[in-house]
């Protein structure tokens, strides 16, 4: 490997770093040049600049050769990506193959990745719902994993503050689970799913809800966002393949250009982390290595501060990679926690039914976001033979039946003057905590590399009895809830889908009061390095069953604010 | 796309087809564009006149107007398993032998209604594990495949989904609750 840094350290030193560009990654890096702070920051994949580098987004249905379909070869060369919903002939290009960058799958897991410019934030299924005290009090109630070192008020202020920025369309439902936030327009629940929510009402009280998900799309506050140069959502749902409109939120429709206006930001692509520099005698964290992904040739670049938001699994591999004298077991580890304590989000098990009320309602237009159910379970006391509890996504909508019966005229005729609608279709799907453990983890193969010299990851996560026995609630209850509303020919499914697949994966790098059992301080601060910075699904203590995103954005412009403050006393 | 670029390419160098010497299909020509199959030009067209009786042109254009049958081929090239190709293939193969044997003509030279009921009849074959099962399988494997796939690429057609059932990138804003009394006609399209 040549090493080529001709050019002076001088100009390879900025005042932070930020590795990553995906959605916590790039928070960061906005924050930090608001405040004025020349900032780079590093992405292993390719620029991918907003609509210029959105191939598809604008593409007709019959202009894709196969018609949405992954060719066969594409399927069998990657198995593991071609699981995943979103990885279909439109969006492929914006995921990485299996044979791009190998792991090693001790138990099968479903690592599904984004290397470009914005990473996973281009792809993400943009649901954001807060935390509550219900959630960061968990570990200490339930006597799992470690305590939070934070709770609700501390990061209360930072949802507000990336909401308001992102963009954040919801409805003020004002429960206790899940904290009301600032709000553009809500979208609405059609007759079938405010039925289901008068139905849960009616039979349960008031202890299960559902509400339309609140969703990072623009729906209102248009000034605001044309200041982004980002417009109202236009219900394609397309979004998958970028958003020449801007109207959900991504790193690169929103906060990458903002930072690269404040002229602060220096982006640098295709720059694979090896690892970030020690330095013993200064006792901090000095830089970062990267490897050019296409001429492999090695560079280094130097920070006062550092944000890793390498995304979860990554973020990990980094550290165990970054290793001194000072540091033999990977960058902080003195306690040894570093790559154990991985949890996920279970989406194993669903429900589906159909309904045959309100036959004279149909639905019209597209809206970018459906209903969900808030994790009622255990929310008050432990009330279960498990831990925690799930959420769940429902919807119902109600097609056209396409009736392809017979052949020649008649089936020509069938097809192009469809008249009968189906019955509503209802289905929902589980969100379930998993509890983190230390035989869940994620290590450095001792042998195998990747194509740029750096450890492969080797990833040992898998279910347990809690999970299982969730999965069984999950199915009883819903269907339940499915047979008192009316609705009937109820299936239930567990697809016993490897952890993974969720692209939720979590922790590794935990937060914590304790420096003996936790990686991070409460300020997203390695205990042992504290310029060094982790603020993505890495630093995850516990799961909860909220979709993650929005805590990550939270938790990077708090950390943000905090170097900053920092570097002034 | 690229690959009708590549084929009006192919056509102009070698008028579409690659000559290949020798073996079953000594007098036709196989296919280069659909790699993985072997299939040759009057199969092809075998093909065109299926996807023409399945969806028929009027007054609006049918099947091959629409270039279906290169449709079905590139889906059974690019997105069929190598065992179901090799059954589609076998079906579209022995087809003929079976179009001669239960209506004594060539497949062309029957009425719309008898091609019609032959091939309806062909989707209902059940296949054993004898050798003629093995081949009634294969055929109604072969006529179900192509009825799905005609369907599909005559829907998803650009035709299709802009003179008739117009597409739009943009559905229009969100309405829960629309009386179906209140609608002309059902969307399907966006």
């Amino acid at each position: 490997m040549a090493n080529l840094n001709i050019r002076s350290n001088q100009e390879r030193t900025y005042q932070a770093i930020v590795i990553g560009s995906g959605i916590s990654g790039a928070w960061a890096a906005k924050e930090l040049c608001d405040l004025g702070v020349k900032t780079l920051m590093l992405e292993r994949g390719k620029n991918v600049e907003h609509i210029k580098d959105y191939p598809t987004t604008n593409m007709l249905p019959y202009e894709f050769e196969h018609r949405g379909q992954v060719p066969q070869k594409i399927k069998e060369e990657n198995p593991v990506v071609s699981r995943c919903y979103a990885f279909r002939e439109d969006a492929m290009h914006f995921f990485v193959k299996d044979t791009e960058h190998p792991y090693v799958q001790e138990k099968p897991f479903d690592w599904i990745r984004g290397y470009q410019v914005g990473g996973k934030s281009l792809l993400w299924a943009r649901q954001v719902q807060r935390w509550s005290d219900f959630d960061f009090e968990g570990p200490a109630r339930d006597g799992f994993a470690v305590d939070w070192p934070i709770r609700y008020k501390d990061i209360e202020k930072w949802y507000s503050h990336v909401e308001k920025f992102a963009g954040v369309s919801g409805n003020k439902d004002g429960l206790a689970t899940l904290p009301d936030g600032e709000f553009l327009p809500g979208y609405e629940l059609n007759v079938v799913e405010k039925y289901f929510a008068e139905q849960l009402k009616k039979n349960y009280g008031n202890d299960r809800h559902l509400i339309s998900a609140r969703c990072a799309h623009i729906n209102g506050n248009l000034d605001f966002f044309a200041q982004q140069g980002r417009a109202k959502c236009q219900n394609r749902n397309l979004c998958q393949r970028g958003c020449p409109f801007g109207g959900y939120f991504s790193s690169n429709s929103s906060t990458i250009p903002w930072a690269l206006k404040t002229g602060n930001l220096t982006l640098r692509p295709d720059a694979v982390v090896h690892s970030i520099i020690y330095d013993e005698e200064k006792e901090k964290a000095t830089g970062v290595r990267i490897v050019d992904r296409l001429t492999k040739e090695t560079e280094e670049f130097y920070a006062e501060v550092i944000f890793l938001n390498a995304a979860a699994l990554n973020s990990n591999l980094i550290l165990m990679n970054s290793t001194s004298n000072r540091f033999p077991n990977g960058l902080g580890n003195d306690s040894g926690v570093l790559g154990k304590f991985v949890a996920f989000h279970n989406y194993r098990a669903g429900v589906s039914a159909e309904y045959e009320g309100h036959s004279e309602y149909t639905t019209s237009g597209g809206r970018p976001t459906s209903g969900y159910f808030p994790r009622f379970r255990n929310v008050y006391k432990q009330e279960t033979d498990f831990l925690r509890g799930y959420a769940a996504g429902f919807s119902a909508g109600r097609g056209v039946r396409t009736n392809s019966e017979g052949i020649g005229m008649e089936l020509k005729n069938n097809l192009l003057n469809p008249s009968e609608y189906g019955p509503w279709y209802v289905g929902s799907h589980m969100m379930g905590e998993t509890i983190p453990k230390e035989s869940n983890y994620v290590a450095l193969d001792p042998n195998l590399k990747d194509e740029w010299g750096i450890p492969q990851l080797k990833i040992n996560v898998e279910y347990d009895d809690n999970d299982e026995k969730m999965i069984k609630d999950y199915i009883e209850q819903m269907s339940e809830m499915f047979t008192k509303a009316g609705f009937t020919n109820i299936r239930t499914r567990d697809d016993k889908r490897a952890p993974g697949l969720d692209i939720h994966e979590m922790g590794g790098v935990r937060m914590g009061k304790d420096p003996k059992t936790s990686m991070l301080n409460g300020n997203h601060q390695l205990h042992a390095v504290p310029n060094v910075y982790v603020t993505d699904g890495a630093s995850m203590t516990s799961t909860s069953t909220q979709n993650p995103s929005l805590t990550y954005m939270a938790f990077a412009a708090r950390a943000a604010h905090h170097a900053v403050a920092e570097s002034k006393k | 796309m690229n690959r009708r670029i590549a084929l009006r390419h192919l056509a102009l160098i070698s008028g579409g087809l690659v000559l290949i010497p020798s073996c079953d299909f000594s007098s036709d020509d196989i296919l280069a564009a659909y790699q993985n199959l072997k299939v040759t030009a009057s199969q092809k067209s075998l093909l065109g006149v299926i996807s023409d009786t399945i969806i028929p042109a009027g007054e609006i254009k049918g099947a091959l107007n629409l270039e279906v049958p290169d449709f079905i081929l590139v889906m059974v090239n690019d997105c069929f398993t190598k065992d179901n190709q090799e059954k589609f293939t076998a079906g579209l193969a022995s087809f003929p032998v079976y179009v001669q044997e239960t209506a004594g003509k060539m497949f062309e030279s029957l009425s719309t209604k008898e091609k019609e009921e032959l091939i309806l009849t062909g989707t209902k074959l059940e296949g054993d594990d004898t050798a003629e099962g093995k081949a009634r399988g294969n055929i109604s494997y072969f006529l179900n495949s192509t009825k799905r796939l005609t369907i599909q690429g005559y829907m998803a057609s650009e035709y299709i989904q802009t003179e008739i059932i117009p597409y739009s990138l943009i559905p229009g804003e969100y309405n829960g609750a629309v009386l179906i009394t209140d609608l002309q006609k059902p969307h399907i399209n966006g």
